[in-house]
């Protein structure tokens, strides 16, 4: 089953002096993920985003739509990238899930993808 | 119940969760036993091994089930059909003991928490929605929507149907406990005294099974114990008139020895594994206090110390509310009003335990007046009935004394 994975943090974490350094460090821990899915044999991929401040809305009011600047939600945990991961199980995704890195406030949250019935 | 009826009853939870394992599939493994039982129910000559024969009765109606799922309708009316339930095997097959896996699956972690023994009630014990929804003061619809909601995840999120790895289960039997253990408070509260401890009792039934079917899991033993020990005593929690009875004033003969007596054995089998826990504290702490039936008095040094050992491992209030009261029958009631004074009672999510404990110590320390204000502030929190006639008997006595 393919789990996807919806990265949501702060962003702000990422703001002050050692800024940088925090990045840095966030990057190498996806870095090191990616190896360990390679070994792993299970089929997966994932995308980092640009930041929320890229982002453009359609919003859709009655079925009218109109562009918005900016990202959907209004939180403060921004969708910042996403993996996918064909898993066994939960178990498994949620193994994975927990290794990717949020250094600072977050969420991961683990989605089934849709399966049409054959 | 018949004797046919009983032994279905006791077969339930073997057999369906061999099925869900088999069929990966709740609703299929509930449908089909139903199925299965009704057809034994039927039976003139009851099979010699129930369990077996429904096992059996079971996995043809999944099978059935499963092809009409698939092929045309037309084409499989016929092929279901010729079903008969008399050419079912007489020969037993082992039926292989699924039980833990259906645990694991129904206290998932990832299922909401008041969902998961919701869901184990229902699947593994075989419990009526209406009869779950009544345990846990909800009603029917509510819950059976919740337990829908919890198949349909466990389906379509892929929640696993194989046993976590050993390394997962740290967390895993964690959940299984904590989900117990809120179930179980939550209907030993309930029966506050009111006689209606049959929640605590279907948990408890589900404590001991995980006991039986992980006995080198020590917190497991711990938790089957103290649920044991608080069953134990259900009947000397209330008096004649519904009023609460303390645990240290009850009349011991109406105690359970015989589940005292596993109570104690699983303890025992507990500490030759040297990995203490919160479960085995608490319950070692309710096996001191069971201790008076034997000793006639209650050792209360040894309670603070075990008490100790539980803030270090499991700090909440509730511990010190209790801590405190085991200190003030070494220490006096002063002494325990001081470990009281240390908590904020505005902060405390249920602060009637705090109010109780500090009207039985001010009366202890013969602080009349500031007891019955503490007692006013408890009977204000909304007790259950056996406790709030337990308050109120305490508040004339106080006049009274006068």
């Amino acid at each position: 089953m393919q789990y996807m994975m919806l990265i949501h943090e702060d962003e702000t974490y990422y703001a002050g002096d050692d800024a940088a350094q925090k990045m840095e460090a966030t990057i190498a821990g996806h870095m090191k993920l990616i190896e360990e899915l390679s070994a792993s044999g299970l089929a997966w991929s994932g995308e980092r985003l640009q930041g929320n401040e890229t982002a453009t809305t359609i919003r859709y009011k009655a079925g009218e739509s109109a562009l918005h600047d900016g990202p959907y939600a209004e939180t403060h945990e921004e969708l910042g990238g996403f993996y996918i991961v064909d898993a066994p199980d939960l178990d498994t995704a949620i193994e994975w899930a927990r290794k990717i890195p949020v250094p600072g406030d977050g969420a991961v949250e683990v989605r089934p993808v849709w399966v049409e019935e054959q | 119940m018949s004797e046919v009826a009983y032994a279905i009853a006791n077969a339930r939870p073997r057999v369906v969760a061999a099925l869900a394992v088999h069929c990966r599939d709740l609703d299929l493994a509930e449908d089909a036993f139903a199925d299965a039982a009704a057809k034994c129910l039927e039976q003139v000559d009851p099979p010699r091994s129930i369990a077996a024969w429904l096992m059996t009765a079971a996995k043809r109606k999944v099978v059935d089930t499963i092809r009409r799922q698939r092929a045309e309708a037309r084409a499989i009316e016929g092929a279901a059909q010729t079903t008969e339930m008399a050419d079912i095997l007489t020969l037993p097959e082992p039926i292989a003991d699924e039980r833990l896996r259906l645990i694991f699956i129904c206290c998932h972690p990832a299922l909401a928490i008041e969902a998961r023994v919701a869901l184990a009630l229902k699947v593994i014990c075989g419990l009526p929605v209406a009869e779950i929804a009544r345990l846990f003061l909800t009603s029917e619809q509510t819950m059976f929507q919740r337990i829908t909601r919890a198949k349909r995840k466990v389906r379509d999120a892929g929640i696993a149907f194989e046993l976590p790895a050993r390394k997962a289960w740290a967390e895993r039997l964690d959940a299984v406990l904590l989900t117990l253990e809120l179930a179980y408070t939550a209907g030993y509260q309930d029966a506050g005294g009111e006689r209606d401890g049959e929640l605590s009792g279907e948990v408890a039934r589900l404590a001991m099974m995980v006991a039986e079917l992980l006995p080198k899991e020590p917190e497991a033993l711990g938790l089957a114990a103290l649920v044991l020990l608080a069953n134990a005593r259900e009947n000397a929690r209330v008096d004649d008139d519904g009023v609460m009875v303390p645990l240290s004033q009850q009349d011991v003969t109406a105690w359970d020895f015989e589940a005292i007596e596993q109570a104690r054995l699983w303890l025992d089998l507990a500490a030759q594994d040297q990995r203490t826990g919160p479960y085995q504290v608490m319950a070692a702490i309710q096996l001191t206090h069971v201790r008076r039936a034997f000793d006639r008095q209650t050792d209360y040094a040894v309670i603070t110390t075990l008490y100790d050992a539980l803030f270090a491992m499991r700090p909440g209030p509730m511990v010190v509310i209790n801590r405190a009261m085991a200190l003030s029958k070494v220490q006096g009631a002063e002494r325990g009003l001081e470990e009281l004074e240390s908590m904020d009672a505005e902060q405390l999510k249920n602060a009637r335990p705090y109010y109780a404990a500090r009207a039985e110590l001010l009366t202890q320390a013969g602080r009349s007046a500031e007891a019955a204000s503490a007692l006013d502030m408890a009977i204000k929190l909304d007790p259950p009935r056996a406790e709030r006639l337990f308050l109120e008997r305490k508040k004339s006595a106080l006049f009274a004394e006068d």
